[in-house]
């Protein structure tokens, strides 16, 4: 029961939402459409099903950030399946005399041939997500762009199933629209809840900084994979409902003009936001139906629709690029206002801070690497580096610049592949292992230029490896996200953007992050850096502090000597790739090839703040 | 044997073409990080300039090239200057979207100040002549095709490598910021790498009009798709891959067009661009790589 009120709370005001926006736009057709005319009526549900195909294009732009000119071609697969099983025998034998494997006598019901074709598309879509879901996004919008017309080849040329460049046309049309209210319903409230969820989340993740996601345990293939899938199965059930509507189907329908149309069409209200993508399927539509009856007959206006098409998407790229209503979503305005109505009086105090009892987690972790070697194109940037941490105590890695300090962090969150050598956490070996899977096992790390995820906000980027660590961190206690937020400061400012946080805030919160995943160890590449005196002594209360809640072991990279020796049990330090000393604070102090390295062998000179310097050698 | 010279002539031929137009959208996407589905248009309007100038002047095919090469120029440096400059360091995605808006206008606008239709003008007689070399018949358009295009690499190399632009360029494709720096004026290169783009688009754009004896406002979409493929072929942002790509694609196609039993011939674009995706799999950042590793 209570699991049921807390997924009714999640996707109960989405779902809601969703409806109404459902509403709106069928009232606002069913109005139009009450003027008369069997055009009207038409138009409406050619308006209502490119609403279904754009919200499915949606669902994959918008949530993986990854533009596809791909999805069209989709569209095309499952139209002409639908087609060719749902028509009569008597329309083929017009235009597919040859059809292939008996098809010419095969009829299936509407929902029969609907079912195939999502069928079919899924799984063409599961081979062509390999290559879309592992590029780059730059290279997979190309490859998305080779399918659109590898697509379009094979319409052109199948003669027998297709009827080639001629197109087709007999197909028994819809007789009520009651099949596209439930696609609309089906794919708004499908886009709106799978933002939502789990890998709505995730693919959010991936699209702001997939290094990042992955840190945090996201699967960026996987998430993109997924999130591509459920976007062809709505395009998919769009594209049946398309051509049923028409009742004709040609090459030139689901090509380079349908793709730039839809895409405008998710780009112009806001790509990320459902709400968005409802608005701009309307403007566009509406806009250009407008210049269409403005143009009428006349020769000279001919192109007004596109000139309304090229002219918003340059206008919105060039003025608002995010789309006219950003990432605004209807259901989440309505929440926001009705809490803010409720509220009376002032703010109650945020939760007291309480993380988890420390030492709450039976057992120590241990992290051993062990003889790592690393090369940058035959520059030696690691050799033979030996590491070993307990998570009950604060490991400093320093080193002067180039030392290879952030390289060896790196190697142990599967970001660089060593050359030789292997780390084992448990006793479990990482080596080579995915960032994502090592930071589920339970090495969490920040990042020397922090990698936040800039557009979610505070609260989603802590909860994003939340997420990942209710699922992958079994057995372990899972911080609270608010108790996270609190402890580091942040609960005032939990609903805000993270880009918009000052600078030590972000630190705070990419902590925050790295903790949510409940991990065995924090990694911070140089949390205090670029800050002032005070600013780190408070610094370095939180990682204590922080890392005594979660009960993690920490391995902190610092240039501050000051904050390296006021935190840690131990020391080790690099040089030129090599490990040259491991001790406590004190003995490293006193090394002379430790002083050697940081100073040169020139005389002492005096620390900041009154700390002893070290004796010359 | 003979008739794999032929082919090999007819492949270089072609890809010297998309090499003209994969070298303008690399020069652009190293100062920009876009690829410009502008593109195709300038091609479309050069060959209406070269149709406008037909009608004006008749006859001689190689004063059409200055007007052409002068129209899709100044197209070019009009995107960079209305949209362009605007976007620079934003996403890929509003960058792409932003050349997709343009193109879309450019075709709109040609479509309702020119014509909705394809204009047509008599090809020169000597498209239909070939030649026989050592008992190889070859096209004297492919040679013609091919003679001008290594004329203009030849002729933009120099300067590419030896003036204060073509110096500054380079370093701009490299680090845009580490050249602004060093002194780079950011407009100008902006400018100077649309200007570039659009004249190798105009002088494709006079090849691919003889050859086709029509302007039409789709008739950029099939080109610029080529060239975006020979860019993507020879590794985003690198010039000389870019040309390199240009010639592969078109040789590509040739021979598998060659190869293909008859009733797949249809097929031809579709077997290079998958073969091409294919390539993209394991080879995402194509034949050579420029894009260095991001810095975590």
């Amino acid at each position: 029961m209570t699991r049921l009120a807390r997924l009714g709370g999640h996707y109960g005001p989405p779902v809601l939402g969703a409806l109404v926006l459902c509403a709106v736009l069928v009232t606002g057709g069913l109005l139009y459409a009450s003027g008369g005319g069997g055009s009207r009526d038409l138009l409406v549900t050619d308006l209502l099903v490119t609403t279904v195909i754009v919200m499915g294009l949606q669902l994959f732009v918008g949530n993986t950030g990854v533009l596809s000119l791909g999805h069209m071609a989709f569209a095309a697969v499952a139209a002409y399946t639908t087609f060719v099983l749902a028509a009569s025998p008597v329309a083929k034998a017009v235009y597919l005399r040859d059809a292939p494997w008996g098809l010419g006598d095969v009829q299936l019901t509407p929902a029969q041939a609907t079912a195939v074709a999502v069928a079919l598309v899924l799984v063409l879509g599961v081979v062509l997500a390999i290559p879309i879901a592992r590029a780059p996004a730059v290279t997979a919008t190309m490859i998305t762009v080779a399918i659109l017309f590898v697509t379009h080849a094979v319409i052109l040329n199948w003669n027998e199933l297709t009827n080639g460049a001629g197109g087709m046309a007999g197909l028994p049309r819809l007789q009520t629209r009651s099949w596209v209210y439930a696609g609309l319903v089906a794919a708004v409230v499908g886009a709106r809840t799978f933002r939502r969820s789990r890998w709505g989340r995730f693919a959010a993740a991936t699209a702001e900084d997939a290094t990042a996601a992955a840190a945090v345990g996201v699967d960026v293939v996987r998430a993109r994979t997924v999130a591509f899938l459920v976007s062809l199965v709505v395009v998919a059930v769009g594209a049946a409902l398309r051509v049923q509507s028409t009742a004709a189907i040609s090459p030139r329908d689901y090509y380079f003009e349908f793709t730039l149309l839809t895409l405008a069409m998710v780009v112009v209200g806001g790509r990320r936001s459902v709400t968005g993508t409802v608005v701009g399927v309307t403007v566009i539509f509406v806009g250009q139906r407008l210049a269409v009856n403005l143009a009428g007959d006349r020769e000279n206006l001919v192109a007004l629709a596109d000139i309304f098409l090229g002219g918003s998407i340059l206008g919105i790229m060039l003025l608002r690029p995010q789309g006219l209503l950003g990432d605004w979503e209807l259901d989440e305005a309505i929440v926001r206002w009705w809490q803010r109505r409720r509220r009376t009086g002032p703010a109650a105090p945020g939760p007291a801070v309480t993380l988890l009892p420390p030492r709450s987690v039976s057992g120590r972790s241990h992290l051993v690497a062990e003889g790592i070697g690393v090369s940058f194109g035959g520059f030696l940037a690691l050799v033979d580096v030996s590491l070993e941490a307990r998570s009950d105590e604060i490991v400093g890695l320093i080193g002067p610049n180039g030392a290879g300090k952030t390289t060896l962090l790196n190697v142990l969150t599967g970001v660089v592949r060593p050359l030789e050598g292997r780390y084992l956490l448990d006793g479990r070996d990482l080596t080579g292992a995915p960032s994502h899977r090592i930071a589920r096992a339970g090495l969490a790390r920040t990042f020397q230029n922090l990698r936040l995820f800039p557009e979610l906000t505070v609260r989603e980027n802590v909860a994003v490896a939340a997420l990942g660590a209710h699922r992958y961190r079994r057995g372990r206690p899972v911080p609270d996200v608010e108790a996270l937020l609190a402890a580091a400061g942040l609960t005032d400012a939990a609903d805000r953007r993270a880009r918009t946080l000052d600078y030590g805030s972000q630190r705070k919160l990419e902590l925050a992050r790295a903790a949510a995943l409940g991990p065995s160890f924090l990694l911070l590449d140089e949390p205090t850096s670029g800050m002032s005196d005070a600013e780190s002594t408070v610094m370095i209360e939180h990682v204590r502090a922080t890392a005594l809640a979660v009960a993690a072991g920490v391995v902190v990279i610092d240039h501050d000597l000051h904050f390296i020796t006021s935190i840690c049990d131990r020391i080790v330090v690099l040089d030129q790739g090599e490990v040259i000393a491991t001790g406590t604070p004190a003995e490293i102090r006193r090394d002379p090839r430790v002083v050697a390295a940081y100073l040169g062998t020139a005389p002492p000179v005096s620390g900041t703040g009154g700390t002893p310097a070290a004796p010359s050698p | 044997m003979t008739e794999l010279a032929q082919n090999l002539v007819d492949g270089l031929g072609r890809g010297s073409i998309y090499a003209l137009l994969a070298l303008g959208l690399a020069v652009v996407f190293g100062v920009l990080h876009l690829l410009n589905f502008a593109h195709g248009e300038l091609v479309t309007v050069g060959a209406y300039a070269t149709y406008a100038m037909f009608l004006a002047l008749g006859g001689n095919w190689w004063v059409f090239m200055p007007a052409a090469v002068l129209a899709a120029t100044a197209t070019a440096v009009a995107t960079e200057i209305v949209a362009f400059r605007r976007v620079r360091g934003a996403s890929p995605f509003t960058l792409l979207l932003t050349s997709f808006g343009l193109s879309v206008l450019i075709q709109a606008g040609l479509r309702t100040f020119l014509s909705d239709k394809g204009r047509k003008f008599p090809k020169p007689a000597w498209v239909f002549d070939s030649v026989q070399v050592a008992g190889v018949r070859l096209e004297v358009y492919d040679l013609v095709t091919l003679t001008v295009t290594l004329a203009v690499l030849v002729g933009i190399l120099w300067p590419l490598r030896r003036t204060l632009f073509g110096i500054a360029l380079r370093a701009a494709a490299e680090d845009f910021d580490a050249a602004r720096l060093m002194g780079v004026q950011a407009d100008r290169i902006l400018t100077g790498a649309f200007a570039l783009s659009g004249f190798l688009a105009g002088i494709a754009a006079v090849l691919i009009a003889i050859r086709l004896g029509e302007a039409k406002p789709l008739m950029g979409l099939d080109p610029l798709l080529k060239a975006i493929v020979a860019t993507i072929i020879g590794g985003l942002g690198s010039m000389g891959g870019a040309v390199i790509g240009g010639f592969a694609l078109g040789l590509a196609e040739v021979l598998f067009r060659a190869w293909l039993p008859d009733d797949l011939k249809g097929l031809t674009d579709g077997f290079v661009f998958a073969a091409i995706a294919l390539l993209l799999v394991f080879r995402p950042h194509g034949l050579i790589r420029v894009v260095r590793a991001e810095r975590v």
